[in-house]
């Protein structure tokens, strides 16, 4: 199975999820950003480059369900994965713990970037003082299901070998 | 070499999803929220409609239950503050018939229509919303139940809102705490008029531009002022006043609203058929 077969089910399920089941499961009142989470897995998973773009699909779905304009999300999870994928590719250390901490730091900067682009396209209430919490909320949870988000998204775009294929 | 070059590539894809989504976000402000954008975002919304409404009624016990968790601080702040405000309003009983009565006169000496008088739509709190710093809810009627946007939305206890999007199943409320959220309004006894504006969940509203001298008391209630312009029908509830205190050396006077509407725990609401511009 490639690439092409197996992402588009995956972002699917990872849209249900996020807008189905996640608003539902509220801690202090904020929900997990399960696509900002599949963006920032994506940049570990398979770099800046196809991160980017795997970001940028993630956030055009997210703004399908938002008020907020359509596109901001998009804007917002590309750059964080571009991001995320231009730090990975300068580690070498390759601990469990690093794409953890990874996510944590970027869930909360994607919040964030998320509420001054929206300042700065006239959305004035996304920047308040709600942000703390919402960014602290999003970046824990989505730090504890980034194990199981990177291999997922790894499971999903990483081209698997042919058996019986011999490479020269 | 390689390196440098693969660098290329990546800086060039980052700058084309960079100018795509400026371009996306510039036509979805160009189209005010319609055309192939509205209908890319009511076509999602129908398609996940019925997948949000099985995991809404399934979960709902579940997130009830984490709710209670993590808010066990805010249930304790909230039960000291409704044990003392029955205490108040045990004591303000009859300020309360007054002020009903007060607003049953001003309404009849103003001739103002009454929400009573308009055509409504009931409709279902279906969803929560899926974004951390929007307050909306969704409902399970749209426009092929003659929802439109711009209609108000009320509970049995007042003003709940306004329609801000709407699909053929579905509509989209934007709640009267939502920090984007302005309303028009009316102080029934003092006649004092200002906005009333959203400052972001389980917060009292905020009312602007209220003359610092005003004799603004506390528990008065806040209707709909229904001036010109505005989408709300004028004599709908919004509030009681909640904190009213002179602010000295400024303009205006600072008094905060008590939504009477339990926006926290709405199940069913009345979408108002007003007069609306259609999307």
């Amino acid at each position: 199975m490639t690439t092409a077969v197996r992402l588009p089910p995956v972002l699917l399920g990872a849209v249900i999820v996020h807008t189905a089941v996640a608003p539902q499961l509220r801690l202090f009142g904020v929900s997990a950003d399960l696509l900002l989470l599949f963006a920032i897995a994506a940049g570990i998973a398979t770099g800046a480059d196809r991160g980017a773009a795997v970001g940028f699909g993630a956030g055009l779905l997210a703004d399908c369900f938002l008020q907020t304009p359509f596109g901001l999300s998009a804007l917002t999870y590309s750059l964080i994965a571009y991001g995320v994928g231009s730090f990975q590719s300068t580690i070498l250390h390759t601990g469990r713990w690093i794409p953890m901490l990874t996510t944590l730091v970027a869930s909360a900067l994607g919040v964030a970037l998320f509420s001054v682009s929206g300042l700065v396209l006239g959305e004035e209430h996304l920047l308040s003082t709600r942000l703390v919490t919402v960014a602290a909320v999003v970046a824990v949870v989505n730090a504890l299901l980034s194990p199981l988000a990177v291999r997922l998204v790894r499971w999903a775009v990483t081209p698997q070998l042919v058996p019986g294929a011999v490479m020269r | 070499m390689a390196l440098s070059r693969r660098g290329g590539r990546s800086r060039f894809t980052l700058i084309l999803l960079i100018l795509t989504s400026i371009t996306v976000i510039t036509l979805d402000f160009r189209g005010d929220g319609a055309g192939l954008i509205g209908s890319v975002r009511d076509g999602a919304a129908d398609a996940l409609a019925p997948v949000r409404d099985f995991a809404a009624n399934t979960l709902d016990p579940v997130g009830d239950a984490l709710e209670g968790v993590t808010g066990y601080g805010d249930l304790e702040a909230e039960n000291a503050e409704l044990r003392a405000r029955i205490a108040e309003l045990e004591g303000a009983a009859l300020l309360d018939e007054g002020a009903e009565r007060e607003l049953a006169e001003a309404q009849r000496l103003l001739d103002l229509d009454v929400a009573g008088d308009i055509p409504r739509v009931a409709a279902r709190v279906v969803s929560t919303p899926v974004s951390n710093f929007e307050q909306t809810i969704e409902l399970d009627q749209g426009s092929d139940d003659g929802v439109a946007v711009d209609m108000p939305v009320v509970s049995g206890a007042g003003l709940v809102g306004r329609v801000v999007g709407v699909t053929g199943r579905r509509s989209t409320v934007r709640l009267i705490t939502d920090p984007a959220s302005a309303v028009g309004v009316r102080l029934a006894r003092s006649s004092e008029v200002a906005v009333a504006e959203g400052e972001g969940p389980e917060r009292l509203l905020s009312l602007s531009f209220v003359d610092p001298d005003a004799d603004v008391s506390v528990l008065e209630l806040v209707i709909t002022s229904g001036l010109d312009n505005s989408v709300f029908p004028p004599g709908i509830p919004v509030g009681r006043v909640a904190v009213s205190e002179p602010a000295p050396g400024q303009l205006e006077r600072s008094v905060e609203v008590r939504p009477v509407a339990d926006l926290a725990r709405l199940r069913l609401v009345s979408v108002l058929q007003t007069g609306h511009r259609s999307r």
